[in-house]
């Protein structure tokens, strides 16, 4: 019963983009009979009552009912893959697993006689990358989950962050990546706002925790970290700020320390605002955002006001003209992505300064329901709105997750309040923008990698 | 003929020192590297340059064993140093002017913090009228902040009161931070003979470095610094009330500490300088001059030679200017029936001179009315002569016999 209660990788499927060509079920079949008979693959893609399309697939159930019903023990959860193993020698063809199955996830093959199921093709499931149409992913997640669900969460439970915000989640996990020899700055807004420092006494956090100013957050963590370094011992030094501290206000001290390449992991948590103290607008507040400062109106002279007047100041690619050790940009939907970056900057901020740049969309801010957090940070990264890359000195810049085909704007921006004001010029120049960044940073890619 | 306030131990104890010539600015310096600081953070303005210079050949020469931070601005100068006090390090830096004025959000927050900081102010005049000379308008500015501020009159007092500052601060019974002010240009630039005190002796003067017992960012005793307090419920107004009151017990502390590292200091290395207040020729006094830093020694002679003329006349120094020391100028000005303050700033409230406004305070706990007047003098680098001080020490002595003018005198005006 190894790996009980832990996660597994799994197949996963997005009915809105699956157009029903079959193309996944041809792959599977070649893959798994050698010829591309759709009938025989172990993915079957069916019509669904509302026109579209559904997906019969084995889920690799944690209580799989056709490992219950089986009276042969041909079917055996593996605990070790998660998958559900099928033992041909076991098997007595008596098709009650095909009953048992409530996903259409077992059925006979006809080319054999026998049941057959998905076998995640040992962790490499030859469908996925054969839909065009990234209908069908292959979520790799469950190792997050069991490399980090043991680990100690320093902080305390119950943070009061706002409903449906993700920066506690953000929060925990860093810091259960870092570990306990750190000393973590938290300068003023959301993150000590939620209780990270404590109140009248009382701390929220398990390691050493500080408020730096807004201002001096990097200044501050540098020495700390270089009396570290001087005594011979090993400790982190990691910010977790706001975009407001970082790029306006805080900027001289963040450039400073990148400049000095200090030793520091300084994690920027992007909700595009002074989001804490009342969503005013930041530096990094996008164009048109409705803040509490940029706010919609009449006007006068026939000039109404439409949000921020600006497009938002790229923190992330200044800082890879600081040319740091490491300097990343993240999303919470893409949590496999945001881990593989966080175990570098941890390893670059041993070095040098290591920069992590993550996008969080603020439920009250940017006004939109509570349930919607990943959505609104995937359709973020589906319409190029955000960029997910990565840059060290050597490689150059690299991007992580390249959209090549991405949605229109229009998809990010319905998702919010803020807006809803927009005028069609102001969309126009959202979008416009979006491929005018999209190119900046592509050629940036392209000439850094030469 | 200097006499401290306080009784001075016998100077019996000749220590080893060798004999330099250098402008005050480098006596800082080398202050600096005797008392062993970890980390120094430095950022450059006239006219406290020449000191971060002498500080960084001191290290760049392997003879300060000191981490140096050329940070971006005085704000992160500041900042690098709380964060390296947090971790245990002894610290060092200096500053005047628009960098102390850039510097005010970590100042501010260093004493509340507890930080026993070290920093020099090489005083310069405040900006705008555009100037780059000294003058103490910017540690003035700052005196309402909890950090202990002491000024000096003589390079060789630099010297040795930048080496005290950390014993003062360190001190458990303190755990402030102090400014050690040394005027612009009369003292940075200033080149005098001086005494260096022997590194062995500076070492044992100093005692074991013991900087954040009190409060550290530290995984082997992990805590939260400074979590929010204050507001108008709970526990918050209690603790806030607690952390302002022990920096106020704090600051009271400093002054019998400040007295008793000066009276260590003078049995070891036999120099002895006033640590709160100075009184010179002052008994027999009908009157007297207060001064403060490098003014003081045109101000002695201009004593020297009204005393010689027949005015009974003396002068009274702070040397300790925050906290200020109120019992001690107490006793002083008890000896006298007027005294003249003399500034090197302005207070733009009352219009007269920061000193004269705090003597005045004094002067009302004292419960016997004294006539005195404000002089301001020596603003943007300019001189107090002995010419000067003679006008003081003839305006003062109208105080006995004539209604005390409510306007300060400017010295300078008519230069």
């Amino acid at each position: 019963m190894a790996n009980f209660g832990g996660a597994y990788n799994t197949i996963a499927f997005d009915a809105n983009k699956c157009d029903g060509c079959g193309d996944c079920m041809t792959a599977c079949a070649t893959a798994k009979v050698g010829v591309g008979d759709t009938a025989r693959s172990r993915i079957q893609i069916v019509g669904s009552a509302d026109d579209g399309f559904e997906l019969a697939l084995c889920r690799q159930c944690a209580d799989p009912k056709c490992v219950t019903v089986c009276p042969a023990a041909a079917l055996t959860k593996n605990y070790a893959s998660g998958v559900i193993d099928w033992n041909g020698d076991k098997c007595v063809d008596c098709l009650l697993c095909t009953v048992g199955c409530a996903y259409a996830g077992i059925a006979l093959d006809a080319g054999t006689g026998h049941v057959a199921k998905c076998d995640t093709c040992d962790g490499a499931p030859a469908c996925v990358p054969a839909c065009p149409h990234d209908a069908l992913t292959y979520v790799t997640t469950s190792r997050i989950y069991n490399e980090v669900g043991d680990w100690e969460d320093l902080f305390a439970p119950g943070l009061a962050g706002c409903q449906g915000c993700n920066t506690e989640l953000l929060m925990r996990h860093t810091l259960r990546r870092v570990g306990p020899e750190t000393v973590l700055a938290t300068p003023p807004g959301c993150v000590p706002g939620m209780g990270s420092v404590g109140f009248n006494g009382t701390t929220g956090t398990k390691i050493p925790v500080f408020h730096p100013l807004l201002t001096n957050t990097a200044a501050m963590l540098a020495g700390i970290k270089r009396q570290y370094k001087r005594v011979g011992r090993e400790v982190n030094a990691l910010a977790i700020a706001g975009d407001g501290g970082a790029s306006d206000v805080g900027f001289q001290s963040l450039s400073g320390a990148a400049e000095r390449n200090e030793q520091i992991l300084f994690m920027v948590v992007d909700n595009e605002g002074y989001m804490n103290t009342g969503m005013q607008r930041s530096s990094c507040t996008p164009y048109g955002a409705w803040t509490s400062t940029t706010p919609i109106g009449k006007g006068s002279g026939g000039m109404p006001a439409q949000g921020k007047t600006q497009d938002a100041k790229n923190l992330p690619l200044i800082m890879v003209n600081h040319r740091c050790e490491y300097v990343a940009t993240a999303s919470t939907a893409y949590m496999e992505d945001l881990y593989d970056k966080l175990d570098r900057a941890i390893q670059a901020s041993k070095r040098g300064f290591a920069y992590l740049h993550v996008y969080s969309p603020c439920t009250t801010g940017w006004r939109f329901p509570t349930d919607q957090n990943m959505e609104v940070a995937r359709k973020a990264v589906e319409t190029n709105f955000v960029m997910l890359w990565e840059y060290n000195r050597t490689d150059g810049l690299r991007f992580t997750r390249p959209v090549d085909d991405p949605l229109p704007v229009t998809e990010y921006l319905k998702a919010m309040g803020r807006f809803r004001h927009l005028s069609p010029d102001q969309i126009s120049h959202i979008q416009a923008k979006v491929v005018e960044n999209l190119a900046f940073v592509k050629q940036m890619a392209h000439r850094q990698s030469a | 003929m200097t006499t401290a306030i306080l009784e001075t131990p016998s100077q019996t104890k000749p220590a080893k020192q060798k004999v330099m010539l250098v402008e005050g600015n480098e006596a800082a310096a080398l202050g600096v590297a005797l008392a062993r600081p970890d980390m120094v953070a430095v950022y450059p303005i006239t006219p406290q340059s020449s000191l971060v210079e002498h500080v960084a050949k001191l290290i760049a020469d392997g003879k300060m064993d000191a981490d140096i931070v050329d940070a971006e601005g005085e704000h992160s100068v500041l900042s690098v140093l709380q964060g390296g006090a947090l971790a245990g390090a002894r610290t060092y830096t200096a500053t005047c002017g628009p960098g102390l004025a850039f510097m005010f959000e970590p100042y501010f927050r260093t004493s509340g913090m507890r930080l026993p900081i070290v920093m020099s102010i090489v005083t310069r005049d405040g900006i705008t009228p555009q100037s780059v000379w000294g003058g103490h308008q910017d540690a003035m500015t700052v005196r309402e902040v909890g950090w202990v501020q002491v000024y000096c009159e003589t390079v060789q007092e630099v010297l040795d009161t930048t080496i005290m500052a950390f014993k003062i601060a360190e001190h458990h019974d303190v755990m402030l931070p102090v400014n050690v002010c040394l005027d612009g240009n009369y003292l940075s630039y200033g080149t005098s003979r001086v005494e260096l005190p022997d590194q062995a002796e500076v070492d044992a003067f100093m005692g074991v470095k013991d900087v954040n017992w009190h409060v550290a960012l530290d995984p082997l005793r992990p805590m939260a610094v400074d979590p929010l307090t204050g507001g108008s419920g709970g526990k918050g107004p209690s603790t806030f009330v607690r952390y302002r009151k022990g920096q106020c017990k704090g600051m009271q502390n400093s002054l019998r500490v400040i007295e008793e590292v000066h009276a260590e200091w003078a049995q070891r290395f036999g120099r002895s300088f006033a640590p709160l207040v100075e009184e010179y020729r002052l008994e027999g006094a009908d009157y007297a001059i207060m001064t403060l830093g490098s003014m003081t020694g045109a101000a002695k002679d201009a004593i020297d030679e009204a005393r010689d003329a027949g005015k009974k006349v003396g002068l009274i120094k702070i040397k300790t200017f925050s906290p200020f020391p109120v019992d001690a100028l107490m006793k002083s000005l008890d000896k006298v029936q007027a005294v003249g303050v003399v500034d090197r700033s302005v207070g733009f409230r009352w219009n007269c001179g920061p000193m004269y406004q705090e003597t005045m305070g004094v002067l009302y706990r004292l419960g016997r009315h004294i006539p005195s007047m404000s002089f301001i003098g020596g603003l943007a680098g300019a001189d107090i002569t002995v010419g000067h001080f003679h006008r003081v020490i003839e305006a003062t002595e109208k105080l006995l016999s004539a209604p005390a003018p409510i306007e300060p005198v400017w010295l300078n005006e008519k230069d």
